[in-house]
């Protein structure tokens, strides 16, 4: 009986190793389980009022989800960067640039361009999402064509549009503050039975159609296969140059529609401080999703998770009364921690 | 020195990869280690090189009995690994390679670069290797890398040598070469374990022989005794073919031609045509451009000048993708550079060239594909697990017929196979033959490129030898030898 037990324990470890080391999304799932659990006891599970419990909890959720929706959906296209076997570190200049422009064409003052053409309410929001989506892409864009074109390496010419992209943007909105109108607040801040949940909703969205591109169409596969072995993508007539201008120009597009978000959410933005370091947030939650940095592995749904794992720690920090300068010390280690975790075997 | 490795055992989970394996070699030896892929030569030579750790049995060197644990233990003992894929650092300078690891250093410290040229300068005169010690490694072709690699060897005194199918890569000048130089090690009293797929190459160079079959060892003797049908049969179990394959010839009208096509400094002028139904080999030695060629008519590369003419009309191909639609096909050679691609699992290797055609809008219609690979599949006869196992579960030969799945997926007009037999054993070559063959009779125009001349005598209806990047000739039928091949591809005019 004993032996049986022992051999059954066994089987389960090797299951579990077999599985941990896989499939990705198991790992990952398992890590943010225990957090979510460990947020669960910190909240103070209680059977006596179970539904007052259940209302902080989900306060608190629907605070983490939505504050994180912005820099969620820009780590989905920064996974599909990842993917090619680029980068791109512009994404926080590229959300103050398209958020300046957005601001420009709204504003209610006597310079905001959409008012001067005689263009308000409803029509001025609909061009100005339009053409602010229209900004990314073709920022995006510029900077696909640099590296596939220019054949400049995606690190050196996202490096030089991130230090353009703010310094124009600053220079421009030089003592200007744009004043959004207080309607097109509701992109973001309408409340669904109480809850403001339109954000998450917009995450959700994009997460969903961006995991059916990657799974299900030619440019989603040929992504992995141009990330993993260019060449041979190449001469299997994948059209590579095509396939990255695709992916930074979508990166961009993405950055646009969180630059609407947070406009839309806060009416202002900081053109000095706004999405400083939102690169690397991207990138660690990629890399904690189980993204390979070589390119060639990546999973939109990893990066979800990879995302939340972050925001569930800084909230458990928050809770547990850690002081702020060390929270980011976490981050790294999550960081690093997730990638050994998740490091195959060595093969043999 | 004596090497004896006896009853070795060795299993990967439920994998038995080596089932008793016994064998000994003297200083002074060189034996061929013979096997299919799969058949257990290399983890046999990983047990010996200390890369992999044995299950059960001995190894004793001069009747001392040794253990090696890492690679390092191995070549202390004075066994030199040579990979197939080679070891060195494309981007340091050949000696500083030579020396890698164990580095030369002066009293202060700093490296002593004077000493190390002037050494590796020593190996290279003894070894009567024409090679500047200074030349950055990526700027040397495959066959150089190789000979670099066994004069290290050399260099750190090996008294026993693994070389592992060292000349896939060469080209025959380059492979004599090498056997002058093995000759030269067996003489200094050197071991030599030779594994190999060019039988042809056995027999000229090794005196043993030794057969691995599924793990066990089924055949040892000399090779004097031999002859390479004897071997093959002793690898695959069954007689295997060697003549030419006849077959009823029909082409029909032409499919390519191409006029006065030049690229760079690789090749220039080149005419030829091929029409439906012809199998077209191209030949001739490493370097001579004949990749490069057929490459530029994919579309991979531009052209520097001239016209290309599919089905009689004139195209531009700026890319792959265009060559595709027009109905070419290529599998390019090596295999792992340029064939696979490592993160995606075996269907998906083997449909992505048809995932534009086999698509609604952007959107992969996965049914529809799968069926058709089901039928590439039972056609190749592609051994093979599930359809979501990875690439690297399959075994040479049957990753390049997924490759080769993949493009006949497309349903090509002209089929262009790059060293398409390149890592396979004797008995998927038989196969891919058979495909070429089977291919040809359903009207498809391929092309074969291959440096093995006997390959292309096999199964090709004529053959253009290329000689440093122009048609040096053209040879058919009785015309079609190795002496003729080897003679236009050095450069040569063909005897009448």
């Amino acid at each position: 009986m004993e032996t049986e037990v022992v051999k059954s324990n066994k089987n389960f470890f090797s299951w579990f190793r077999a599985k941990w080391t896989d499939v990705p999304l198991f790992s990952i799932g398992i890590a943010f389980l225990i957090m979510v659990i460990l947020q669960t006891l910190v909240l103070g599970f209680d059977y006596d009022s179970v539904g007052s419990w259940f209302q902080s909890w989900l306060n608190n959720w629907i605070n983490i989800l939505r504050n994180n929706a912005g820099i969620g959906i820009i780590a989905l296209g920064m996974t599909l960067v990842i993917m090619t076997g680029g980068i791109d570190l512009a994404v926080g200049s590229t959300l103050v640039m398209t958020g300046a422009f957005a601001m420009i064409l709204l504003d209610t003052g006597t310079r905001g361009i959409l008012g001067i053409l005689g263009m308000t309410g409803f029509p001025a929001f609909v061009v100005t999402i339009i053409l602010v989506v229209l900004a990314g892409y073709l920022l995006g864009s510029l900077i696909g064509l640099s590296i596939t074109k220019g054949k400049v390496p995606p690190f050196i010419v996202t490096l030089g549009a991130m230090m353009i992209f703010r310094s124009v943007t600053q220079h421009f909105m030089q003592g200007y503050n744009p004043k959004v109108p207080m309607e097109f607040l509701q992109i973001a801040s309408f409340k669904i039975g109480n809850y403001m949940i339109m954000p998450i909703i917009y995450w959700a969205i994009i997460t969903y159609i961006l995991y059916f591109v990657s799974k299900r169409t030619t440019f989603g596969r040929q992504i992995i296969a141009v990330g993993s072995n260019e060449r041979a993508a190449k001469l299997s007539g994948v059209n590579v140059e095509k396939v990255k201008l695709r992916v930074y120009a979508l990166m961009g597009l993405l950055v646009s529609i969180a630059a609407l978000i947070q406009v839309s959410r806060i009416g202002s933005m900081d053109f000095s401080n706004a999405g400083r370091g939102m690169e690397m947030d991207a990138i660690a939650a990629a890399v904690v999703g189980g993204t390979s940095m070589m390119g060639g592995r990546g999973f939109i749904m990893g990066t979800v998770f990879g995302m939340l794992i972050i925001a569930v720690m800084n909230n458990l920090l928050n809770l547990f009364g850690v002081p702020p300068f060390l929270r980011e010390a976490f981050k790294g280690i999550i960081v690093i921690g997730a990638v050994l975790l998740q490091r195959k075997e060595k093969a043999s | 020195m004596l090497i004896e490795m006896k009853n070795i055992r060795k299993s990967f989970g439920s994998n038995n990869v080596l089932k008793d394996v016994s064998f000994t070699l003297s200083g002074g030896e060189i034996c061929a280690l013979l096997g299919e892929n799969g058949a257990g030569k290399s983890t046999l030579m990983n047990i010996l090189g200390g890369v992999h750790q044995m299950d059960d049995g001995t190894i004793a060197l001069d009747g001392n009995q040794v253990q090696f644990s890492t690679p390092a233990q191995s070549q202390e003992a004075g066994i030199a690994f040579i990979h197939q894929e080679l070891n060195l650092i494309n981007d340091l300078p050949i000696y500083e390679n030579m020396f890698l690891g164990r580095e030369l250093i002066t009293k202060r410290g700093s490296l002593d670069l004077e000493r190390m040229i002037r050494e590796t300068e020593d190996v290279f005169q003894q070894m009567n290797v024409n090679l500047n010690p200074k030349t950055m490694v990526h700027d040397l072709d495959a066959s150089y890398k190789q000979i670099v690699e066994i004069c290290r060897a050399m260099m750190m005194k090996a008294s026993i040598i693994i070389m592992d199918e060292p000349t896939t890569s060469l080209t025959d000048q380059e492979i004599e070469r090498v056997f002058t130089m093995m000759r030269t090690l067996k003489d200094n009293n050197v071991g030599i374990i030779f594994i190999s797929h060019k039988l042809n190459e056995v027999l000229q160079v090794c005196e043993k022989f030794i057969v691995l079959r599924d793990g066990q060892l089924v055949e040892e003797g000399m090779v004097s005794e031999v002859t390479t049908d004897d071997l093959a049969r002793f690898m695959v179990g069954y007689d295997v073919r060697t003549e030419p394959l006849l077959r009823e010839k029909r082409v029909g009208s032409e499919v390519l031609r191409v006029e006065g096509l030049t690229y760079k400094h690789t090749f220039r002028n080149i005419d030829f045509s091929i029409r439906e139904g012809e199998i077209l080999g191209v030949t001739g030695l490493l370097g001579d451009g004949r990749s490069e060629l057929f490459q530029v008519i994919f579309g991979a590369e531009k052209m520097s000048s001239g016209k290309i003419f599919l089905n009689g009309k004139e195209v531009i191909l700026k890319s792959t993708t265009q060559a595709i639609n027009h109905g070419i096909a290529y599998l390019p050679r090596n295999r792992k550079e340029n064939g696979i691609i490592k993160d995606m699992n075996i269907f998906e290797n083997a449909s992505i060239v048809t995932w534009p055609k086999f698509s609604k809008r952007g959107v992969i219609q996965t049914q529809q594909h799968e069926a058709n690979f089901e039928k590439q599949r039972q056609a190749l006869r592609i051994k093979m697990g599930k359809l979501t196992d990875s690439i690297n579960s399959l075994s040479g030969g049957n990753q390049q017929k997924v490759v080769l799945a993949k493009w006949l997926s497309a349903g090509p007009k002209l089929l262009i196979l790059d060293n398409p037999t390149q890592g396979v054993d004797v008995g998927a070559k038989e196969d891919i033959y058979d495909i070429i063959l089977q291919l040809a009779e359903e009207n498809i125009a391929v092309v074969v490129l291959s440096s093995e001349g006997q390959e292309i005598i096999r199964i090709c209806d004529r053959a253009l030898v290329m000689y440093h990047g122009v048609i040096q000739g053209e040879v058919a039928g009785e015309e079609m030898n190795l002496q003729n091949i080897m003679s236009l591809a050095t450069g040569g005019q063909l005897t009448r």
